[in-house]
């Protein structure tokens, strides 16, 4: 499956630099798939905690952690949940651990090793801009 | 002006004013560009007069927002088509966000957008709200299936890396 770099408009004028985002679309909220950013020196999988109750994840009693993303301290709950990507012609649904986080003021999730790139080949082509995920067998 | 056998005092900052914190439904054909969104023109003239929808076309409805400077035009079925439309739509005033309108690419249909959550399929911003939370119920209310929803992001340092400290 291939995902062109996301390109957005600077808020000055002009573009920013387009980035690799995959949409991945959480069990319960398949019509809204989040745009998370590919981040391989992420260890988990995150995304804001507003998702989960649109989603119908229940996050009461489930392990939690604090930590920084990208200097701003948040806290994680852990919840297993059902993920798809799709590029619109195939699609591949997988079980994965997935940390809702607030505070999360970030425009994307985060697409990290747990939860997404271990379960892909991702080739990435920052040069031609895109990058391509395979399911692992 | 006289909309179905009733007559209005509409002045196009009165209709921008009407519209806000009012979701845009989706665009099935036609639409008006305000406040730097496509709004189907029925939907507008209805709001901002009271009257059913039942009551005027959506060319009347069209016609009347045009009259007060919005720009207008039809959904792209090809290019082309869209491109002519809406340079023939209505006197060019009352600036938009810098969209003109007719957006040909997805950063510039996401400009308007900055700083807001975003639902987009191609290059068509469905929805654009404050919280995911009112996207995903707008998506739900419409029956429509997004490719992606993401908040626009309002400085290249706000995705510069997220790499946990």
């Amino acid at each position: 499956m291939r995902f062109p770099f996301r390109e957005l408009p600077a808020a000055g004028g002009g573009e920013l630099t387009p980035r690799p985002v995959v949409d991945i679309a959480l069990e319960g909220l398949l019509a809204a798939p989040m745009g998370c950013l590919l981040d391989s020196g992420a260890l988990r999988t995150r995304m804001s905690a507003e998702l989960a109750p649109l989603a119908g994840i229940e996050l009461d009693g489930a392990p939690t952690e604090e930590f920084f993303v990208a200097g701003l301290k948040t806290g994680g709950t852990l919840a297993r949940v059902n993920l798809t990507v799709t590029d619109g012609a195939e699609e591949f649904s997988w079980d994965a651990p997935v940390w809702f986080c607030d505070p999360w003021p970030h425009p994307f999730g985060l697409a990290g090793l747990e939860g997404f790139l271990h379960h892909f080949i991702v080739t990435i082509r920052a040069y031609d801009g895109y990058l391509d995920i395979e399911p692992q067998p | 002006m006289t909309v179905s056998g009733h007559r209005y005092e509409l002045d196009s900052r009165g209709v921008q004013s009407a519209l806000e914190g009012v979701l845009p439904e989706p665009i099935h054909e036609h639409f008006v560009v305000i406040n730097g969104r496509r709004w189907p023109p029925k939907q507008v003239l209805a709001l901002v007069t009271g009257l059913d929808r039942a009551d005027f076309t959506t060319h009347q409805a069209r016609r009347a927002l045009t009259r007060l400077g919005f720009p207008a035009a039809r959904a792209a079925r090809s290019r082309s088509h869209h491109m002519r439309a809406a340079q023939a739509a209505g006197p060019a005033a009352s600036p938009v966000g810098g969209t003109g309108g007719t957006p040909r690419t997805l950063v510039e249909a996401l400009r308007p957008f900055i700083g807001l959550w975003v639902a987009v399929r191609g290059d068509e911003v469905l929805v654009a709200a404050s919280s995911p939370k009112e996207v995903v119920a707008w998506l739900a209310q419409h029956g429509q299936r997004a490719q992606s929803m993401f908040r626009v992001p309002d400085s290249d340092q706000a995705i510069t890396g997220a790499a946990p400290q």
